[in-house]
């Protein structure tokens, strides 16, 4: 935007000679303008101006229905002392905890074994990669028959071939959201077992054939050499994870509407309740912003570490 | 022989995994076909010993489906028409136009990548309502007629043609918009096809943005179609049957662009 301002300003105080440049710019990039324009003019109503606005929205009372009122900080101080607010970023923290490091993990471990040389490999990675693709909403629907909470559910059938009861899962409290976890995990491992085998493919052979003219074993070969290269696939999977679980909604909203007890509300469950269920837009806004900040930081966290390159 | 054998215990892996991953699906797939009222206190429940296409039929006659997949298919192909052409064109002028402020709003709209879509869905709520477009298929689609992350790895990958065709097709005479479509696009087809294919998958399983936007029956997509029908029907065969009709066309995608699939994530993801 910062161009058109300059550019018109320009035209205005119309020094000779810039009239001709002007024109001999728009006689080159013609073609550019006419694009750009109405991208940006859409950029500006679709993006810059609701992101000031919800800005603006988070110091008002502004019910869909009826008058909208400057509320100063209200909104900000009820959300410091919702306590719901905050156990819904607790909530989302546990989530959090239940679901980064099984994904990381498992898609590792499956890049691991589909980069092994073999013809069922290929078919194989495209098996585990079929939930990416997948809707929440299809996987919640199977998801709630596996995890039925009595004695019928599949999971409690296969749980009683270890001799464990019928457990309740959706409808206890501790359990909720390692289930909901575990369907995202589901979902997700596939895509985090693409970038760990885009970076395997990156380490080069003979680092691994001098650690085994060295006499390294297969283990010691994986944590020197092959888990240490891997450091930036690490942190850049960490953070898409990460950045990923602060915005889960769509499983808690499906399978147990934030419940039992409250215990799957998550940052953008609790958003939906407030501002399209309760029509409560200013206090909604406040609970955006929050959700913005730590999205905002884990991103500005990326964008400085993974500039570094790491060296062979 | 001994080779074969010495493989063995990692076809078992794979095959275990592999049975994992399936067994949703499988379940899924065969739980379509089952009678509705076959008694759910088995845990094998799953396993159609006569075969229907009951549920599918219920499915289109009690419910608005055959209309929820036809919105959902407008509210897919019309973005991923819009983003593949923005996103050709945008990638060409940010990757080899020069032309003043050209980094500077490049990453300006990239900035707004960070932003998430939850934070902006408030105030486009009461922008809509004032512009009269919930519950209209505009709600969806307009503000997705291009996305910047199509335009960044085609910008990425516009970056890395040589420029030699491009100046030839000037010296001949060709203008801005023959170059673009002649040379540029042709031969921006991989980082296109990427791009499309996310663009479809994303639009497809949508969930949160058409559940605020259309509330009325008739404008759901599948995804909030079929909620409405787990949360409302409770039964196995007719949920699944659902299921089943919302997960093909992203599978087909899927089989088709599986390559433009896992190519584009390691581009966005390691060449970034």
């Amino acid at each position: 935007m910062k161009a058109y301002a300059t550019a018109d300003t320009a035209n205005v105080s119309a020094k000779p000679g810039l009239a001709a440049r002007l024109k001999k710019e728009w006689r080159k990039n013609a073609f550019v303008y006419v694009v750009l324009v109405p991208v940006l003019l859409h950029f500006l109503v679709f993006q810059a101006f609701p992101l000031g606005f919800s800005f603006v929205l988070s110091f008002m009372d502004w019910p869909i229905i009826g008058k909208a009122e400057f509320a100063g900080f209200k909104n900000w101080e009820t959300f410091l002392h919702d306590r719901l607010a905050w156990k819904s970023i607790g909530n989302t923290l546990l989530f959090s905890l239940y679901y980064i490091l099984p994904t990381m993990g498992i898609g590792l471990l499956l890049a691991l074994l589909v980069s092994v040389r073999s013809k069922l490999a290929g078919f194989f990675k495209s098996v585990y990669f079929v939930p990416v693709v997948t809707s929440f909403v299809v996987i919640s629907g199977i998801w709630a028959w596996i995890f039925k909470g009595n004695d019928t559910g599949i999971f409690n059938y296969v749980l009683s071939w270890f001799g464990i009861g019928p457990q309740l899962f959706f409808s206890d409290s501790k359990q909720a959201m390692i289930v909901l976890a575990s369907l995202s995990v589901f979902k997700v491992c596939g895509s985090t077992m693409v970038y760990y085998y885009a970076g395997l493919k990156s380490i080069p052979a003979h680092l691994y054939e001098a650690a085994k003219i060295d006499g390294a074993s297969g283990w010691t070969m994986f944590w020197r050499i092959t888990f240490v290269l891997l450091l930036p696939i690490h942190f850049y999977v960490a953070i898409f994870t990460t950045i990923g679980s602060f915005q889960i909604f769509d499983s808690a909203f499906l399978l147990t509407s934030g419940g039992p007890n409250y215990a799957t509300t998550t940052i953008v469950y609790y958003l939906y309740q407030e501002g399209f269920v309760g029509l409560r837009m200013g206090y909604a806004s406040v609970l955006a912003y929050v959700l913005f900040f730590i999205v905002l930081i884990l991103s500005l966290v990326q964008r400085k570490f993974l500039g570094k390159e790491v060296h062979y | 022989m001994p080779a074969a054998l010495k493989r063995l215990p990692l076809y078992v892996v794979f095959a275990l995994l592999g049975a994992v991953f399936l067994f949703p699906f499988v379940l899924m797939a065969l739980g379509s076909f089952q009678k509705v009222g076959r008694a759910i206190a088995d845990p094998l429940f799953w396993i159609p010993d006569e075969p229907t296409l009951y549920n599918f039929n219920y499915i289109f006659e009690a419910s608005n489906f055959a209309r929820w997949i036809g919105n959902s298919l407008f509210l897919t192909l019309v973005p991923v028409a819009a983003q593949l052409f923005l996103a050709g064109l945008l990638g060409y002028i940010f990757a080899k136009k020069r032309f003043f402020g050209r980094e500077t709003i490049f990453w300006l709209l990239m900035a707004v990548v960070m932003v998430p879509n939850q934070l902006l869905i408030i105030p486009k709520f009461i922008m809509f309502s004032k512009f009269g477009w919930v519950n209209t298929y505009a709600s969806i689609i307009v503000p997705e007629l291009w996305s910047i992350m199509g335009v960044f790895l085609v910008r990425q990958f516009m970056l890395t043609i040589p420029n030699d065709m491009e100046e030839a097709a000037y010296i001949d005479g060709a203008g801005d918009f023959r170059v673009f479509f002649q040379i540029m696009l042709p031969l921006a087809k991989p980082a296109l096809a990427t791009v499309g294919t996310f663009a479809f998958i994303s639009c497809w399983n949508d969930l949160f943005t058409p559940l605020i936007f259309l509330t009325a029956e008739k404008m759901y997509p599948i995804t909030v179609g079929l909620s409405s029908l787990l949360t409302k029907e409770g039964n196995f065969g007719i949920e699944m049957a659902g299921a089943v009709l919302s997960f093909i066309p992203t599978f087909l995608i899927f089989l088709f662009f599986q390559r433009y699939f896992t190519e584009g994530i390691a581009m966005s993801g390691i060449k970034s």
